[in-house]
């Protein structure tokens, strides 16, 4: 048999024919329990057999004929998503396979091990105090679990005697995968039955005999590692299976020595070996052990109420005695599945990328359902898992399909609150078949008739409710036929960073002195001890049910992580060192809560309780004590009188962080310290509108747009009913404002704010008149806004001021005027006239140019389009789907605010950007939509580090979130496949065909232009599916910058993580890199003006300087309107060849305490940096080096420079 | 930069013919004034048969926001310095900010450029201009007293004033037009289109008519001709990329007939679509090839 292929019986057979002696060989168990082992054997080898068959026949035929291919192809688009989807996962496999020569290494020492366990002597019966005494002095000490026995009532007896050996886990089934972090091999050793009594199940007894045993076991092992002479590299330490407390186990692991390595050693595999002690299989009466059984005696006052049940310590017990069984169970399934084994690793991949383990979810993190409950899960649902026990999955399908039916079954099923799972996990059992039954145990349950072992004992409601989440994200991900995610369901790992995986996080400190511990230590009683076991499990409970009550709907799930948490200890020590902090008693340093937002529901002002009724509701009396002062009796609308409380939003603080430090404090204790500065320091950033109550408006309101909105409805009606000569069909705003993106909100008066002016295009009725020249049809245009113009003046000129003026949105038109309206509530509108006209006219200006102005001439075309055209469909996209992703509109607002502190928001569009900020939120997969400003931010950021623009494009899917998805969504049992619904909304988003056609349109781009030198950001949507329209004539040292900038944030973030300092590099522009710096500083202080106050400054002072009406001379307008800009734009036109300037666009918001201050980098375009030759149409400021050759004039253009700016600059640095 | 300096101070002439003109730069409050920094202009004599442009100097890279004055005075200073006299007349072409690189009116239509002979088209590229003069005489005199100065030590070298815009200059531009001036301008422009227009209507109907008798109203920018228009759709930048073979206009002819009436369609159908299958299921091999080189499927890959 090959070594290569490791399967099972091949183990077996290796190590029978190795070691000669064994009693027991690890694989005996199994040989026993298949009863067939001829059976599996030939089984195997047929198998083989056709494994290479099929390899071979597939290299014959590569090369001659393609009905082979013909044959796959046909195949994997039936049984797998698609090709592509199973080709990726053929290859993943690869990826993830364990090294064969590491297993073989391993597998040397596991025999030597075996060995060396055989070699441990029986032991004799002892009672407590010989066993403490026996102990005294070892180097080992006896891993109790709490609390530990008193030898006045400890009458039982201690003992060791040869266990019985085996391999379990997935290293024995063979669904083992490499991991970097190394993987851990599971050896069970099984007590004797003689050890035990029958009711040793009761108030721990068992656990402390297996304590000892793995005492006495540990001593004797390490005694005989040294005397083996490989002590020296092996790491023996204690540690809790799966975290748990009552499951104390041993690891061995390797480290490299440097003399010359032990054959033996196998620190390079970074295998672990764990050494599970379990207890004979049925060795009690499982009855008695199950959930809802009391196992743990205490003394009690009153005999009234019954003691609690004590779960967690009887799923502990019961599943010592249950790993063979389950085993076997896994193991037969796996020899009738074919795509078993791939099934189990994409399950375990998945997993592991969200963060899910198989350790107890009762000590926090996410655990609770890890690889095993994973498959289990599959095989329960091989045998059947239907109401009627008719199979969910079929042994014959693909692992794909596998994969996705689980997901499915976990997306769709609930196994919580209405319903069940139960399954037989006895082979020998031929009629059994799982069945869903509709009853809930208000607790995650798999439950298994033949152990009477709930396998999700480890799973908690929070738990299950976030793997159900992320089932249905990824549900919904497998169903999507246009895009693949593959990398997204199994190549990402969102849980590396927990602000990109959770909207929101705090971490709760323990102050030094004590006093909490002494709190929580007086609420910790018996009865809550044999509940939860352990102080720790104790107050992650309490902490997500008091969370959980206090922020209900806010929020859709939380997690609670016990930060330094440890569960190895030396072997001389008893359990895990605790003392991390002085006076902490607690195995941890501090907890994290993590949540994910519920965006319509966070921000509201009022938890609204249960009804007022007399007398008083059981509900209500909870709410109230949970509440205490801040319950208060409120009456709505509808007439109801509700218990209520209510809230302050915060332009700083999500109304969240209100409750959450009033609730912790009030039920967990009075001197926690809740921190969680991150989020507090991000919404600052964004500039507060110098509104009336504005640092206390909540960033997710839009009053200060609705105003806006409001005061161009009543424009726009009076102009629609104008007479006119030819009337107006549609009167569309296109700008920042009205699709909530503008960095500034808008502010009454504010007129220094650039955007004072929002766009609005103006169509009239068909005319053939329009003229049909440019310039003319220009004058035409303004002909038409003169007339509006006088009738606005004529009859409401009392109100509403106009004026004209020159509009530069269109290169080389220099004929378009703009009228500019202020309206009596204090804002300002720019009308634009577009006709059917104007598209003829500048795509015959291309047709007609020579060749060298093409392109300055499509340049004209697009910026056309997207001023007059596309802003649009732009503006009514955006506005309509940012209502169902509330948090767009800040996160969009922070991002510009981050691209202008970096001077790079005056190189891109105002669309170019919004859209790019839409990518995590409508294409939000793997993660869920944003629902905290910095989430959304911080994913803005690492979608632009991780975008290689080159090779990839920007696809958007510019919809709304699918709003019922769960009603839509195929259930598992019963439902057809699609609805009518659901075909409905698929025909909202792009189909397969226009994706299709968008990627072909990227691909000839680049084709063109395959390294992005001309057009570096690929955006395209339904509105555009060119992709080029918005990121045209980007500077390439501008696209790079971007992107570099973006890594450089998420470098650092990965690095030192948010806090106050790193956030504040974040925002700070790195002027080192320019060329040359220009400091400008204009006379008036334009902050104030433009509408924007800071959170510390007094309004009053604030409002000194804040106009509060327009200026009666519309000329004075101008005085408090940049002057920075338009140098800018002059010397961009005068240099464009050769220089690359940026500068802050919003000079109000990055322009220094006042608003006052501006910078003008440069930087010099590369060829411009050498020699050159001395050519007429150079267009450079030239400085002769020899008769042929010039080089750039950089004084010159320097001293040019000052000269335009001189009445700005205070500064000039210089590289 | 001494070093430099001496080079660059020996370079009077370009290779093809231009006089390298030095200006010394004023020295500037901001920037460091260690050593003293010039700016070159680069001129030569103008050769067109174009009637406008004679005696005319080409002259490159003149400094910022110079205007006929500035160069007035500049050929003034020079002149004198080697005695003698030459007038300007204009400064021609001079188009500092790139605002009249193209000119979009006739590119859209030949009714309003006021040149008509519309083959003569100026080009001049970015950062050059003519200078030009009254007569033949002035523009000599100036050429030689240039050529004299290009040569002349370092210490003669004129110092450039530059006109600096004031702060008002650049707020101007956010100032309203002046209402008046709009009215009469668009009324006055208007005008004048359409008298051009409905004297190019007269001239198109009164001459072509061919010898059927028929009136040709097809001008070159005619409105409706399809031809012309698809040509000119086919111009927008937006759809370069499209893939051309996507769109077929199907006819109805194509609508009504059957496509599984023979047993070969059916047949030829299967063939394709296992060819597609096929071809495909190669790409998508491809694809992960590519994919695999680039180590796309490690799901361990260390970033945030």
């Amino acid at each position: 048999m090959t070594p290569t292929k490791r399967d099972i019986s091949q183990v077996e057979g290796s190590q029978e024919n190795k070691i000669s002696t064994p009693k027991k060989t690890f694989r005996e168990r199994r040989q026993e329990a298949n009863e067939k082992e001829n059976e599996s054997g030939s089984d195997i080898s047929d198998e083989e057999d056709e494994e290479e068959h099929t390899t071979h026949t597939s290299k014959k035929l590569s090369g001659s004929t393609a009905a082979y291919d013909i044959h796959v192809a046909r195949e994997t688009a039936e049984l797998f998503q698609s090709n592509i989807f199973k080709l990726q996962i053929d290859e993943l496999l690869e990826q993830v396979k364990l090294n064969d020569k590491h297993v073989l290494k391993v597998e040397k020492f596991l025999h030597k091990l075996y060995d060396l366990i055989q070699q441990v002597p029986d032991w004799e019966d002892k009672n407590l105090s010989d066993t403490l005494s026996y102990f005294k002095g070892k180097s080992v000490a006896i891993p109790f679990v709490d609390p530990k026995p008193a030898v006045s009532n400890t009458n039982y007896k201690f003992n060791y005697k040869a266990p019985e050996v085996s391999l379990i886990g997935s290293f024995a089934l063979k669904t083992g995968i490499y991991q970097p972090q190394g993987s851990s091999i599971d050896v069970l050793l099984t007590m004797p039955k003689e050890l035990f009594e029958k009711k040793d199940f009761l108030n721990l007894r068992c656990l402390h005999k297996r304590s000892v045993y793995l005492a006495y076991f540990t001593s004797h092992l390490s005694n005989l590692l040294v005397q083996e002479k490989i002590d020296e590299f092996l790491i023996v330490e204690y540690s809790y299976l799966h975290d748990n407390p009552l499951l104390p186990i041993l690891t061995l692991k390797c480290q490299s020595n440097d003399e010359a390595e032990h054959e033996l050693n196998f620190h390079k595999t970074k295998f672990s070996i764990n050494l599970i002690i379990g207890f004979p299989y049925k060795i009690f009466e499982a009855k008695k052990l199950l959930p809802n059984k009391n196992c743990i005696r205490i003394a009690k006052e009153d005999n009234e109420t019954p003691l609690p049940a004590t779960s967690l310590y009887n799923y502990s017990i019961l599943s010592s005695t249950a790993y063979e069984p389950y085993l076997k169970y896994l193991y037969k399934c796996k020899k009738q599945t074919e795509a078993f084994r791939e099934a189990s690793i994409l399950g375990r991949l998945w997993l592991q990328q969200r963060g899910f383990s198989s350790k107890i979810s009762q000590s926090g993190g996410l655990g609770g359902f890890g690889t095993f409950e994973f498959t289990t899960l599959m095989t329960v649902l091989l045998n059947g898992g239907g109401e009627n026990g008719n199979k969910i999955l079929l042994h014959g399908f693909s692992s794909y399909q596998l994969f996705k039916g689980v997901i499915k079954y976990l997306a769709t099923m609930d196994l919580c609150t209405d319903g069940h799972l139960q399954f037989h996990s006895d082979i020998t059992y031929t009629d059994a078949v799982s069945k869903y039954v509709q009853e809930g145990f208000q607790t995650p349950t798999i439950f298994d008739k033949s152990t009477k072992i709930n396998i999700l004992s480890k799973l908690s409601v929070s738990n299950y409710n976030l793997l159900k989440f992320y089932a249905k994200e990824t549900l919904s991900m497998l169903n999507d036929v246009v895009q693949d995610h593959f990398a997204h369901i199994f190549l990402m790992n969102i849980s590396r960073s927990d602000q990109l995986k959770y909207d929101l996080c705090y971490d709760f400190k323990f102050p030094m002195n004590g006093s909490i511990e002494a709190d929580l230590v007086s609420k910790f009683t018996a009865t809550e001890r044999i509940k939860y076991i352990t102080i720790e499990n104790f107050v992650v409970h309490k902490v997500i049910s008091v969370m959980k009550y206090a922020l209900n709907e806010r929020i859709i799930n939380l997690e609670v992580q016990l930060v330094g948490h440890r569960s190895t200890f030396a072997i001389n020590k008893r359990k895990p060192n605790v003392a991390l902090t002085p006076g902490s008693q607690f195995n941890f340093d501090h907890i994290r809560v993590k949540l994910i937002v519920n965006q319509d529901e966070a921000e509201k002002l009022i938890t609204k309780g249960p009804v007022h009724s007399e007398p008083t509701s059981h509900a209500a009396v909870l709410f109230k004590s949970f509440w205490g002062p801040k319950s208060s009796l409120r009456r709505f609308k509808d007439g109801s009188i509700n218990h209520c409380c209510l809230w302050n939003t915060s332009s700083s603080e999500p109304v969240i962080s209100s409750i959450v430090p009033f609730v912790i404090k009030r039920h967990i204790s009075e001197n926690i310290n809740i921190e969680n500065n991150v989020t507090k320091q991000f919404q600052e950033l964004l500039p507060l509108p110098n509104l009336a109550a504005s640092s206390k408006t909540s960033v997710l309101n839009m009053t200060s747009f609705f105003n806006l909105k409001k005061s161009f409805d009543n424009l726009y009606k009076i102009i629609f009913r104008m007479k006119l000569p030819l009337s107006a069909k549609s009167i569309l705003p296109v700008d920042t404002s009205f699709r909530y993106t503008s960095l500034c909100q808008p502010v009454p008066f504010a007129y220094s704010n650039p955007k004072i002016f929002q766009n609005v295009i103006l169509e009239f009725e068909t005319s053939q008149k329009w003229p049909d020249e440019i310039t003319s049809l220009e004058k035409a245009k303004t002909a038409f806004l003169l007339k509006i113009n006088e009738q606005l003046e004529a009859e409401h000129g009392t109100q509403y001021h106009s004026f004209f003026s020159r509009d530069e949105s269109i290169p080389f038109n220099l004929d378009v005027t703009t009228l500019n309206v202020l309206t009596p509530d204090g804002y300002g509108f720019k009308f634009r006239i577009l006709t059917e006209r104007d598209e003829v006219l500048y795509l015959r200006a291309i047709s007609n140019a020579r060749k060298e102005a093409t392109p300055a001439l499509e340049n004209t075309f697009l910026q056309f389009t997207s001023t007059y055209l596309a802003s649009i469909r732009h503006t009514r996209t955006i506005e309509n789907i940012s209502h169902s992703y509330q948090f767009y509109s800040p996160v969009v607002r922070l991002f510009k605010k981050w691209l202008d502190c970096h001077l790079l928001l005056g190189h891109l569009k105002d669309e170019l950007v919004e859209l790019i900020a839409m990518k995590p939120f409508t294409d939000h997969y793997p993660y869920s939509t944003p629902g905290s400003v910095e989430n959304g931010f911080l994913k803005i950021l690492k979608f632009i580090a991780q975008w290689n623009w080159k090779d990839e494009p920007l696809i958007l899917d510019l919809v709304k979130p699918d709003a019922a998805y769960e009603d839509q969504m195929e259930v598992s049992i019963g439902g057809s496949e699609i609805n009518s619904e659901t075909m409905k909304k698929l025909s909202e988003k792009l189909t397969l065909a226009q994706y299709k056609a968008i990627q072909s349109n990227f691909r000839n781009l680049r084709k063109d232009d395959p390294n992005g030198i001309h057009l570096q950001f690929f955006v395209a949507s339904r509105n555009d599916p060119s992709g080029i329209l918005y990121s045209s004539n980007i500077p390439l040292a501008i696209a790079t910058r971007l992107t570099a900038l973006a890594k450089v944030a998420i470098n650092l973030i990965q690095t030192h993580g948010l806090n106050s300092q790193t956030i504040d590099l974040l925002f700070a522009p790195g002027l080192k890199d320019y060329g040359f710096v220009v400091h400008l500083q204009v006379p008036n202080k334009l902050k104030a003006s433009s509408g924007i106050i800071t959170q510390s400054e007094f309004k009053n002072l604030a409002n000194a300087d804040a106009p509060l009406v327009f200026p009666t001379d519309l000329n004075d307008l101008s005085e408090k309107m940049d002057p920075t800009y338009q140098l800018m734009k002059y010397l961009n036109m005068k240099y464009k060849n050769t220089m690359i300037f940026s500068s802050h666009k919003y000079i109000g918001v990055n322009g220094g305490e006042d608003g006052n201050k501006n910078v003008i980098t440069g930087l010099i375009k590369p060829i411009y940096k050498k020699q050159m030759k001395f050519k007429v149409n150079m267009d450079c400021n030239a400085k002769p080096i020899d008769s042929e050759h010039v080089a750039l004039n950089k004084e010159s253009i320097y001293h040019e420079i000052a000269a335009f700016s001189s009445d700005l600059i205070v500064k000039f640095d210089l590289e | 930069m001494s070093d430099t300096e001496k080079k660059v101070k020996k370079i009077t002439t370009m290779k093809n013919g231009f006089v390298v003109i030095p200006f010394k730069l004023p020295s500037v409050k901001v920037l460091p004034s260690k050593h003293i920094s010039y700016h070159y202009i680069y001129v030569k004599k103008h050769d067109s048969g174009n009637n406008n442009e004679q005696n005319c100097i080409f002259v490159m890279n003149l400094p910022l926001l110079t205007n006929v004055e500035n160069i007035k005075n500049i050929t003034g200073q020079i002149c004198e310095k080697y005695d003698t006299v030459s007038h300007v007349e204009d400064l021609l072409y001079n188009d500092e900010f790139g605002l009249n690189e193209v000119d979009l009116s006739a590119l859209t239509s030949d009714l309003m450029t006021d040149n008509q002979d519309m083959t003569e088209k100026r080009f001049t590229p970015r950062n050059t201009c003519l200078l030009k003069f009254v007569d033949k005489s002035s523009l000599n005199n100036c050429l030689n007293a240039l050529k004299k100065y290009s040569t002349c030590s370092k210490n003669d070298i004129i110092e450039w004033k530059y006109n600096s815009p004031s702060i008002e200059t650049f707020i101007n531009f956010y100032k309203p037009i002046n209402l008046e001036y709009l009215k009469e301008d668009v009324h006055s422009h208007l005008a004048i289109f359409e008298q051009r227009e409905q004297q190019a209507q007269d001239d198109v109907q009164s001459s072509i008519v061919d010898e059927d008798g028929f009136t040709l109203v097809v001008g070159k920018n005619t409105k409706n001709l399809n031809s012309i228009r698809k040509k000119i759709l086919n111009k927008n930048p937006l759809l370069k990329n499209e893939s051309s073979g996507i769109k077929k206009p199907s006819t109805a002819l194509d609508k009504k007939a059957k496509k599984d009436f023979y047993r070969f369609q059916v047949r030829e159908r299967k063939k394709q679509e296992i060819n597609q299958l096929l071809n495909k299921f190669k790409e998508d091999q491809e694809r992960i090839k590519i994919m695999k080189e680039k180590r796309k499927f490690n799901p361990y890959k260390n970033s945030l």
